[in-house]
């Protein structure tokens, strides 16, 4: 049919399907600001203004769009430097939201820009609750919300012409409680929190406040400061920046057929109907490619895993499981000719509950016999990995303690949820090699692991890594790589494959649920004489970071507490593991990557001791806590698979992170206190605060290796190629900072470029918190070699200079390269003369000795400095019927020191919030023949703009001697201390002890009526 | 998979496209549920242009255009305020902008705020065909009903006390059980459940408010899913139901404020 859309100002006729969606127009006109998100426009990425309103594009008909104004973020604002050109610039909302960082993956941004747009329109002057409505209809799985809620409050005081704060300005540092007057002279403390029925957020525009314990080694000009992302400006208008945004001659899209059955081996497939469809390209089934056995977990080679899957396999191992692959014409072709491909199941019995996966007679699930074993794995017993390992003499430490507590815990399988699906476009360019434009953590693993996969060489593939809407671990694997792959080799043609929603939550990947026994020792002194841990984990149907992800479950969580006293030195401590085959659908990596599930079991046994004990919550912890110069206690006993080397904690800010974390939430005026936790009026409501403390990793020691080159330009810019992966994370933002440092330029000076196989330096990729640390190194390293260079070369010039205007003294003001400073732009000599990095360059590229200024550098560690953490909940609790409301997190984290603390509270304030929804609401739950019941985010609830608790970030920075700048990784601890916390804080309100996440209001019911 | 787009100017030309048996041919209000993936084959007749999207106070009675938004409903100054808490439960704001009262209500299920507190409001579907009939009487008929039955308009009274109340995993997640109660000037009282099931659940319809948090706990005594058991939904929907007609008190005091 034939319409008339008018889209920004310009009528557009177009010929369409009834059923296209107005998503499907825009992006077919090259608006790629609208984004797909899901079917149900529930996460808000496609949204356009309609007649001046946000709605979804992606649930509204292009026909029914006829007729009314349709604005996308294409039609709001331009590069402010377009040449000979004028232009207004940006909005006065995009430039909010870059300056406030409110921009991390920024997939969601084109959209929250728009509803924010339509509100300032509406209300000028809008409250906070108004701008949490506005942007309800847009989900961020990033930011947890605070930093765009600021950035609409502060565009809105600009378009009404009022003055707001510069952003570089610190907040104060608040002062901790007892140290205000008021507690001095005995007099009542302040009143906490004010009306519960209010929210509390705080939408000041401000860096978040530091508190420095170490000094740093110099002072720093760009490191520490909250520079805009480099990457802002292109997000805040939308541009075609992720792997969908492109359009390619002849390009199919691809569809998968999945399994309705949990397990089931396939008898027959008769693809030829679907063959015969027009408009399709290609069927694929596992008799059509070639069977090679392999690992889905992006790692560094050799994997530490078992290699159990295959593009397409004759059985099925969960539903959702991949049957067969569509290339078509179009997606509805795709689908059309799914529904035609027949397939004969032999429906197995299938294996849901992993305490039944090792027993006898247990269905196996891995019987092929090209399945290839990891050190323990075994596939005839369901063993994908175990792990055992003892520290100390257990046994001792039980017998020396005077009680001993023992008790089983259970966390839920969870999604990573990116707004942005897996997707991947694939071609063959002009040499016949294989493009693999993909949204992903891991690019070079990616390339290594794809090769043998689809039969080529890895240097006959290219992999290039777009802007990503956020990963969170869930696009460290291969996941739809070699679907399109596969689609391109068969057909010759370009081929697009993005996850649907519902594939999203059935077909990808989760963290791992467990069941955790944990035993310990104590004395009555409150010291840890021993703790044991034993974690039951199920990878689901394949063994993908099965080992790894479980390993770092006791090697970050059971090596916080290692007792006090002469336990320091020998601490007792055991974590055995095995990780288990189930049909469910895999698990793998996500953000904390095994560690939250850890900390679920060891903060809230903490506090069952504490209770049993009447020990103080904060001092217990902190007497048993590791302390800066001890052992790591696992250093000596795992290391992901390979030789563990000893490695000393050097800096750790923990006891200053829980003074202010402490001070910040007002805990000593609340714990403990009734009045604060009775409500009034409202006689079924408490109140309660809960704490947990955490430590992480930084990067895996020996192995992590990450490479940059910098090379210099006519005028003084660089270009930085780095292989690391920007998630959204700023990643890109932080490594520009450091090279700017060294190099004595502004950020606006780097030109940031990642990643590409064929361009960039070899990096690992996104995880293990390794970026900044790694990464941020190895450009370090390639900045220092650059700043050699022009400093040489500078001197040089000064010494010529000197030839010509000062001749005959010549030797005494010859400069050593040494002695030259680069700052501001500028090589500045030891008497004060300048010359500017472009004359620099100009002068090395064109007028003598010319060379290229350019470096590589790379850099891996031998230790993985852990950051240190206190998260404090703040939770109403409802005692009839258990509803339960998280009123306030505060996080008080040790990172070593903050390269942009905008960026990095970003990280803080939107982990807390993703593992919020661990403590409360995200789960993924499977009936008794291994159907899932959350296929959508309808039903897998992820927290919105409008319902968020007070979010507050503290960074107590420590000086880590390993890194050039004293930087530790921010990016997973947040994920580790909410849901313990909150159990915490739900224990101190209701004296209910919840022992298995999340918490949700039947099971916090059930303790109260069996109490 | 809508295979047909109709957008007519006139009830009538509308009824003729919705009596045909094929293809079945269904109404779109804003379609955000309507235009999500399916197998099955369908036209649709967009009401966008029958008029029928206004919102009106007369009497005691709110009249709302079938084709109204929910976000219009929101901005209505005579809608009840507890109705208003439901539709911000309900959906989002951009759905909110999209979603039509009526649309709504076609194809809600047991965990809709919106139709929960409807259904407690005795909501009056008026039809095209000169037909009216109680949200009650319509919801279980949904499956079968005739897609030529065109609803043009819901009326509510206004002249009621009204309360909802919810439980949920989050403020804004869907509810695992809800209760909504409605009393007229009369003591008429009708109490309504959800959170369960493929509808809300009428728990009570009497002359006055006494036994509704035991008709509550009756009404979901084997209201069991994967989300919640049984067992936990009667007990909280007798205690949401206690705080539903508690509730009445408290707005009788912000009246007389």
């Amino acid at each position: 049919m034939k319409i008339n859309l008018h889209i920004n100002g310009i009528d557009h006729p177009l010929e369409i399907l009834p059923g296209d969606s107005l998503l499907k127009a825009l992006r077919g006109l090259g608006l790629h600001s609208v984004k797909f998100g899901d079917e149900q426009g529930l996460t808000g990425s496609d949204t356009v203004l309609l007649d001046g309103r946000p709605i979804n594009a992606g649930v509204y008909l292009a026909a029914q769009a006829e007729g009314h104004k349709i604005a996308t973020l294409e039609a709001l604002g331009e590069h402010p430097d377009q040449g000979w050109k004028k232009t207004d610039g940006l909005h006065p909302l995009q430039h909010s939201f870059i300056e406030t960082g409110a921009i991390q993956c920024g997939y969601c941004t084109p959209a929250q820009i728009l509803a924010a747009k339509d509100l300032v329109e509406r209300k000028p002057n809008p409250t906070e609750a108004e701008v949490r409505e506005a942007l309800s209809g847009v989900l961020c799985r990033c930011t947890g919300y605070k930093k765009p809620v600021q950035a609409v409050m502060r565009a809105a005081a600009i378009l009404r012409g009022e003055d707001v704060e510069p952003i570089d300005t610190p907040a104060p540092i608040p002062a901790p409680q007892e140290w205000l007057p008021a507690h001095e002279d005995g007099a009542a403390p302040a009143p906490f929190g004010g009306d519960p029925g209010i929210p509390q957020v705080d939408t000041r525009t401000r860096v978040m406040p530091q508190i420095t314990i170490a000094p740093q080694e110099a002072e720093l000009r760009i490191v520490g400061k909250p520079e805009p992302k480099v990457d802002a400006v292109k997000l805040a208008q939308g541009k075609p920046a992720f792997a969908a945004d492109v359009e390619m001659r002849g390009m199919l899209y691809a569809r998968v057929l999945t399994s309705p059955h949990a397990h089931a081996r396939i008898k027959a497939i008769d693809a030829s109907a679907a063959r015969q469809l027009p408009g399709v390209a290609a069927v694929l089934t596992h008799t059509d490619i070639p069977r090679v056995v392999y690992s889905t977990a992006g790692q560094s080679h050799p994997i530490p895993g078992p290699l159990d899957c295959f593009s397409l396999d004759t059985k099925v191992r969960f539903v959702g499981d991949r049957v067969a692959f569509v290339a078509a014409e179009t997606p509805e072709i795709a689908d059309h000719a799914l529904s035609l491909i027949q397939v004969d199941y032999e429906v197995l019995e299938p294996l849901l509950d992993t305490r039944q996966s090792m027993q006898p007679g247990a269905p196996i699930l891995h019987d092929e016999p090209d399945y290839v074993n990891f050190a323990d794995s075994d596939p005839s017993k369901n063993l994908a990995a175990e792990i055992r390992i003892d520290i100390g003499d257990l046994e001792k430490g039980f017998a020396e303690a005077d009680r001993i507590f023992e008790a089983e815990y259970e966390v839920s399988k969870v999604q990573q949820a990116h707004i942005e699906p897996h997707v991947v476009v694939t071609y063959w360019d002009e040499d016949d090699r294989l493009v693999v434009r993909t949204s992903t953590q891991v690019p070079f693993h990616v390339r290594r692991m794809l090769a043998p996969v689809l039969g080529l060489p890895i240097k006959r593939i290219r992999v290039i890594k777009p802007r990503v809407g956020g990963g969170f671990g869930g696009k460290q694997e291969m996941l739809g790589e070699d679907i399109a792959g596969h689609l391109t080799i068969a057909t010759g043609r370009p081929v697009l494959y993005e996850y649907t929603r519902e594939e999203e939550f059935i077909a990808s990947r989760s963290r791992h649920p467990m069941r955790i026994t944990m035993k310990t020792g104590v004395k009555n002194d409150g010291t840890i004489t021993a703790n044991a841990m034993y974690a039951l984990s199920d990878t689901g149907a394949n063994g993908a970071h099965a080992l790894t992800v479980t390993g770092n479950t006791g090697h970050k969580a059971m090596a916080l507490y290692v007792g006090d006293g002469e336990y320091r030195k020998t601490p007792n401590i055991q974590f055995n593991a095995d990780i288990v085959y189930t049909n469910h659908p895999p698990s793998g990596a996500y953000r904390g990557y095994g560690v939250p599930q850890g900390f679920w079991a060891v903060e809230r046994h903490m506090d069952k001791i504490i209770d049993a004990m009447g020990f103080d919550p904060i001092e217990f912890r902190l007497k048993n806590a590791l302390r800066a110069g001890e052992l790591h206690p696992f250093s000596t006993a795992w290391s992901e698979g390979r030789e563990p080397r000893p490695e000393t904690i050097e800096t750790n800010g923990l006891e200053e992170c829980v003074r202010q974390g402490k001070a910040a939430v007002g805990w000593d005026q609340k714990y403990g206190n009734p009045e604060w936790q009775a409500i009034p009026g409202k006689p079924h409501l408490r109140r309660g605060i809960g704490v947990a403390m955490m430590m992480q990793g930084t990067a895996i020691p020996y192995l992590d290796m990450g490479g940059a080159s910098i090379k210099m330009n006519d005028d003084g810019s660089f270009n930085l190629l780095i292989g690391a992966t920007d998630l959204g994370t700023g990643s890109d933002t932080v490594l520009g900072q450091m090279a700017a440092e060294v190099l004595g330029c502004s950020l606006d000076d780097m030109i940031v470029y990642s990643s590409d196989t064929d361009f960039t330096p070899f990096d690992v990729g996104a995880y293990a918190s390794s970026t900044t640390y790694i990464s941020g190194a190895a450009v370090v390293n390639a900045a220092k070699k650059v700043a050699e260079r022009i400093r040489i070369r500078a001197a040089g010039m000064f010494s010529q200079r000197q030839d010509v205007s000062s001749s005959g003294r010549q030797e005494a003001l010859t400069f050593n390269a040494g002695d030259i400073q680069l700052s501001n732009r500028q090589a500045i000599a030891p008497d004060g003369r300048t010359l500017t990095l472009s004359e620099i360059a100009l002068h090395t590229l064109h007028a003598e000795d010319q060379e290229q200024i350019m470096a590589v550098g790379s850099y891996y560690s031998p230790v993985a400095p852990p950051p240190f953490a206190a998260q404090f909940a703040e939770v109403t609790v409802d005692m009839e019927t258990g509803q339960i409301v998280v009123d306030k997190l505060v996080m008080a984290v040790d990172s070593g020191v903050i390269v942009n603390p905008i960026t990095a509270s970003g990280q803080i304030e939107g982990g807390m919030v993703q593992a919020l929804g661990y403590a409360v609401c995200e789960e993924m739950v499977y009936d008794a023949s291994g159907q899932p019941r959350e296929r959508d985010f309808r039903d897998y609830h992820i927290f919105m703009a409008h319902e968020m608790p007070e979010l507050e970030t503290i960074f107590v920075e420590t000086y880590e001697p390993s890194h050039p700048f004293g930087i530790k990784a921010v990016a997973e601890i947040p994920l580790d201390g909410v849901a313990p916390a909150v159990g915490n804080a739900v224990f101190n309100a209701a004296a209910v002890h919840i022992d298995a996440n999340p918490i949700t209001p039947e099971k916090i019911w059930r303790g109260l009526k069996e109490k | 998979m809508i295979i047909e787009y109709h957008r007519p100017e006139t009830i009538e030309a509308a009824l003729v496209l919705l009596a045909r048996k094929e293809p079945r041919t269904l109404p779109l209000g804003g379609g955000s549920v309507l235009n999500q993936p399916s197998d099955i084959p369908v036209a649709v007749v967009d009401v966008q242009s029958l008029g029928l999207n206004q919102i009106a106070a007369r009497g005691n009675k709110l009249e709302i255009g079938a084709a109204a938004t929910l976000q219009a409903l929101l901005d209505t100054p005579e809608t009840p305020l507890a109705l208003k808490d439901a539709i911000r439960h309900e959906a989002a704001y951009n759905l909110r902008n999209m979603a039509t009262a009526a649309g709504t209500l076609v194809a809600a299920d047991g965990r809709s705020p919106f139709a929960t507190v409807m259904l407690a409001l005795g909501a009056e579907l008026v039809f095209a065909i000169e037909r009216t009939l109680a949200l009650g009487e319509f919801l279980p008929l949904r499956a079968n009903a005739s897609a030529s039955e065109l609803i043009t308009k819901i009326s509510i009274p206004l002249n009621i006390k009204l309360s909802y109340q919810y439980v949920a995993r989050t403020p804004a997640d869907l509810p695992i059980v809800c209760a909504a109660a409605a009393q007229w000037s009369s003591g008429r009282t009708r109490l309504v459940l959800g959170g369960f099931g493929n509808s809300p659940l009428l728990a009570l319809d009497g002359p006055n408010a006494l036994g509704a948090p035991i008709a509550a706990r009756d009404a979901y005594s084997e209201a069991g899913d994967q989300w919640a058991s049984a067992a936990y939904r009667s007990d909280v929907a007798e205690t949401l139901a206690k705080r539903a007609i508690q509730a009445f008190g408290a707005s009788d005091k912000k009246e007389q404020n």
